[in-house]
């Protein structure tokens, strides 16, 4: 898909725009800021769904469950342990994976929807069980006040600290897509028979897959909790799953960015909207409509099929 | 755990009555959504929304006709049919566009419907609670075994098998429903065979979407008619036609059953954890029989 | 490459709209920004916080304002969410510069609003969420209720049920903070006033129970004398209707919280319940004052409903706003904070007072029976017993307590 040339300018834009990105606190009002790394924080969040869903094929309908365990998982530790909170960084993405493994475990073998759904029971029952527990998880009143690392509880020091963890996860992402492992497990997204005859363990692929995917969700989910400094039931209820695969189809499945992008334009419209309306939900509505109607590849996917067109048509006049 | 000490033949029996007519409702519910799915091939996450507004439907038509008993029979009439009509416009102007889309596709087109259809009852009924009555012989409840059991849920037991009824006669003896069938195993041999499809499918999608005002003007006599009615539902929908089977009608039966069943047993057994209960029956089920209780169409 | 290039096109878009966006600073107005429910079923509450705040706004601004400066209030709807309602929080404080916070419903959210208007050091009025740890176990400077809390709940039903002759009870409720709080605090005030009390037992169901049935044949063949429903919000219309079909109100009294409250009996009709004890912070027919009159005079000519007990809430917290300005005689946050510490405004429920140590206001409590009456076609509450702020409030010594102080 890439030339070497075009690889080389390609990372030489990303890092352009990576410092561009450290530069902004210093021109930009706080809200921004922080609106910045709530972007990060769901855009993390829709590329490790897309993980499993672009790129894997498979239908996560509870993707946010891992989200909301992350986060749940470092908001407990600080809590409860006193020690550094620093180590519940590594504990979120690990308790994710491991829930992620377990379900996994015993959706995997199901084919499409009917994974979907049972992913989808086995997440409202994660839930169920952190709306009820009380004595553990403080019920649906969730947690408050969760203590961060001083240096990054302010404003730009989360944004810092999001910042880098996010361009971190989507590197080693990336890395993980374009590596062997990656491929196959695109190969039995295209076509899971062929690639089971040439003698790969298709299930094993797909656990795997959603393993890693739920590890980088508890990373958001800790991230999360490091903006906010709380944790909640909602953000393992299965609507903001649903808004995930929303961003997903958003910026456009099939393209390793597209996520990033759909959550970017999600969390913004969501922001401006609601200050003029409480119809946010109607509004979204029509624009996801007219998307699946009219933008099915989404807006990155729109804007790579139009250049990659006009690419070929210059190589044919050439 | 108390309540541990309660259970009683009398009470388990009771139980059993509370939750057939629980299950009921969802039969209503999930059939209709089983019908779409196994046909049209369309995952109607939207079908919540449907039930929701039957509810307010049923609530305004009876509140126009004064309230009484004759305004309850039209607003059972009515309601569903008004819902229905709603689905039709959607199918005929959206939906027949995208049959040969991915299911997620669809699923998330009618998920859009659902964000849409939510502010539009916001809009139209406003944000405070409604409720209806049930006419004046159905109110108050008969005495079994010393317990009170409401006699607006007895009229639920008699209407559950009637729906169930007239589906099997819509699916098994009308020509409609035969073609509905042929079409859900093999879209293109029966397009092939000339008949007009896309009629059919329209047909089977309001009749699913019928279903679900049905289900909603049913409840909502015994229920608080509010905003976020179609979230409470539709999960537990899907779960049901899951494990009945995609498609099939007496499966969508067999998990209303054990969907009301565990539910209301849950209540008598541990009531603290008594909703997670349905999950796990699911989770038991998709263990066991990976693609649902009976056939599925899919 | 391309698509990357129009990843910062979008982005750059997106930030030009951003700076775009920032409003221009008029600093010759208080700033009131308000988070809450607007969507779903807790809406019938929120909708009569916000319209009788901006009755008494308007009002306030038509007389000059307050220090010579006009109140402007905007609202953020936060659909019962909390990652919406906090990121809306922070768009008011950090964007709109705003000098008060106010809301919400949500406790969940009102705790987490609580702890970022600390952290930020602006004042948080809670209007309606009913969490005793607000004020309580989680209070600071920065956040001040002007609700009756769980706590408060609990001590007036107590406060009304110990003159009552009942002594076996069974309790029942909404399987979630909210219930289990009010359960605890009735129960346990009722145990020290009256110390000969018996517990039969409890039965507790999720929220959204959509039948209640059961519940109510189990809590019956245990013959309480009487019993305390702890449930709340959307479903207390579904439980009344249970307990009339089944006649449960016939048979065995009982007292829930809200019961009493316009937006339960106002949908249930003349259907609804009666005899059923509840307890509310305020009832448009009572008390049947002058002010009250007036408030309600006001507040139906301006919606054409009647106020319910949010409308209160509102009310008084826009009073409260200008009167602590005017104390402080100056716009200033602590200065206001000083000025709002035990400041005393008079409301359509008579005098209430801001506690100073813990920020709670103090409102009475009506505790009354649900009856039909002539002129409203739904049922009101009647023989109105009034319970004194002064002996709902969860004394300072509790509250340090649970301050772990």
């Amino acid at each position: 898909m890439f030339s070497g040339l075009t690889n080389r300018r390609t990372l030489g834009f990303c890092i352009v725009f990576f410092i561009l990105l450290l530069f902004l606190p210093l021109f930009l009002p706080r809200f921004y800021i922080y609106l910045l790394a709530l972007i990060f924080v769901t855009g993390l969040l829709a590329t490790s769904l897309n993980l499993v869903l672009g790129f894997g094929g498979m239908y996560q309908f509870h993707h946010a469950v891992f989200y909301g365990v992350g986060a749940y998982a470092f908001a407990l530790f600080s809590k409860k342990t006193g020690l550094s909170p620093w180590l519940g960084y590594i504990l979120a993405p690990a308790i994710a994976a491991l829930v992620g493994m377990v379900m996994g475990l015993i959706t995997v073998r199901l084919s499409k929807l009917y994974f979907g759904m049972l992913q989808l029971s086995l997440g409202s029952l994660v839930w169920a069980i952190v709306f009820r527990w009380y004595s553990f998880t403080g019920g649906d009143d969730g947690i408050h006040g969760i203590s961060v690392p001083d240096m990054i509880s302010s404003t730009t020091g989360s944004y810092y600290f999001t910042l880098i963890v996010t361009t971190v996860c989507l590197i080693l992402m990336y890395m993980i897509v374009n590596s062997p492992f990656g491929r196959t497990f695109q190969g039995i997204r295209d076509n899971p028979e062929r690639t089971e005859a040439v003698g790969v363990d298709v299930k094993r692929h797909q656990l795997a897959g959603l393993v890693i995917a739920s590890a980088f969700a508890g990373v958001a989910g800790s991230l999360f909790a490091t903006v906010e400094e709380c944790a909640f039931p909602d953000l393992l209820f299965w609507t903001l799953s649903l808004e995930l695969i929303i961003m997903c189809l958003l910026g456009g499945w099939f393209i390793f960015m597209g996520p990033m992008l759909g959550s970017a334009i999600i969390v913004i419209l969501r922001t401006f909207v609601g200050i003029y309306t409480e119809y946010w939900t109607l509004i979204l509505g029509i624009v996801l409509m007219l998307l699946i109607l009219f933008l099915p590849e989404g807006v990155l996917g729109y804007f790579q099929e139009k250049f990659s067109k006009s690419k070929n048509a210059a190589l044919v006049e050439n | 755990m108390e309540f541990a000490s309660n259970i009683t033949i009398a009470a388990i029996f009771q139980q059993v009555l509370v939750g057939l007519s629980r299950t009921t409702i969802l039969f209503i519910v999930a059939s209709g959504l089983s019908l779409v799915l196994g046909v049209l091939r369309i995952p109607n996450v939207a079908h919540g929304s449907l039930y929701m507004i039957g509810a307010f439907l049923a609530y305004t038509i009876a509140t126009l006709f004064g309230g009484g008993t004759a305004g309850f029979w039209l607003a059972l009439i009515i309601a569903p049919l008004g819902v229905a009509l709603i689905s039709f416009i959607a199918e005929r102007g959206l939906f027949c566009h995208l049959y040969e889309r991915e299911h997620l596709m669809l699923l998330l087109f009618t998920f859009s419907f659902t964000l849409v259809f939510g502010d539009l009852v916001k809009l139209v009924w406003g944000s405070d609670y409604r409720s209806l009555s049930a006419p004046v012989f159905m109110q108050g409840s008969f005495s079994i075994f010393d317990l009170p059991f409401p006699r607006y849920n007895l009229f639920l037991l008699v209407i559950g098998p009637l729906v169930a009824l007239g589906l099997w006669f819509l699916t098994n003896k009308t020509k409609i429903g035969k073609i509905a069938r042929a079409a859900a195993v093999d879209r293109e041999m029966v397009g092939a065979v000339g008949i007009n499809v896309s009629r059919v499918f329209a047909a089977v999608f309001v009749i699913g979407c019928f279903l679900a005002g049905l289900g909603g003007a049913l409840v909502a006599p015994t229920q608080n008619i509010t905003q976020g009615m179609d979230h409470a539902i539709i999960i537990e929908a899907f779960l049901i036609v899951i494990i009945g089977g995609l498609g099939n009608m007496w499966g969508a039966l067999l998990g209303a059953l054990i969907f009301g069943l565990t539910d209301s047993m849950g209540i008598l057994l541990w009531p603290q954890f008594a909703i997670v209960f349905p999950y796990i029956a699911v989770i038991i089920v998709l263990l066991f029989r990976p693609k649902g209780l009976l056939k599925s169409t899919w | 490459m391309k698509k990357l290039s129009w990843i910062t096109v979008c982005f750059a878009v997106v930030l030009a709209v951003l700076l775009a966006g920032v409003p221009a600073n008029a600093a010759k107005t208080i700033k009131v920004g308000i988070v809450d429910c607007y969507s779903g079923p807790a809406s019938t509450y929120t909708n009569d916080v916000r319209d009788a705040f901006k009755l008494a706004v308007d009002k306030i601004n038509a007389d000059g304002g307050v220090l010579g400066r006009k109140i402007e209030f905007t609202t953020r709807d936060s659909k019962f969410k909390v990652d919406i309602g906090l990121s809306a929080a922070k768009e008011l404080i950090m964007r709109e510069n705003v000098d008060i916070l106010m809301g919400t419903i949500n406790s969940s959210l009102a705790l987490a609003i609580s702890q970022l208007a600390k952290k930020e050091k602006i004042p948080f009025l809670v209007t309606f969420s009913k969490s005793a740890k607000i004020t309580g176990a989680k209070g600071h400077r920065y956040v001040f209720s002007f609700t009756e809390n769980s706590a408060m709940a609990g001590k007036a039903g107590a406060a009304g049920l110990a003159k009552k002759p009942y002594t076996k009870y069974w309790i029942a409720g909404d399987d979630y903070e909210y219930g289990h709080a009010i359960a605890d605090g009735v129960w346990n005030n009722l145990k020290k006033m009256k110390p000969g009390v018996k517990l039969l037992g409890q039965s507790w169901w999720k929220v959204g129970e959509p039948d209640f049935t059961p519940y109510i044949t189990a809590i019956l063949a245990a013959k309480p004398d009487a019993v305390i429903i702890a449930t709340g919000g959307r479903d207390c219309v579904p439980f009344l209707k249970a307990a009339k079909t089944t006649g449960f109100n016939e048979k065995v009294p009982f007292y829930m919280h809200t019961a009493t409250e316009l937006s339960t009996l106002k949908p249930l009709g003349l259907n609804a319940p009666e005899g059923v004890i509840g307890t509310s912070n305020y009832f448009f027919y009572y008390p049947e004052t002058k002010e009250n009159r007036a408030f309600v005079d006001k507040f139906k000519a301006a919606y054409n409903r009647y106020p319910a007990v949010g409308a209160v809430y509102g009310f008084m917290a826009a009073d409260f706003i200008k009167k602590a300005y005017e104390k402080a005689g100056k716009i200033n946050t602590e200065k206001f904070i000083n000025a709002l510490e035990g400041l005393t405004v008079s409301t359509p429920v008579g005098e209430v007072t801001m506690r100073a140590y813990d920020h709670q206001a103090m409102l009475p409590m009506f505790m009354g029976t649900t009856k039909k009456a002539k002129g409203y076609d739904f049922l009101i509450a009647t023989d109105i017993v009034i319970i004194p702020g002064k002996e709902v409030m969860p004394s300072i010594k509790e509250i340090k307590k649970a301050r772990g102080k």
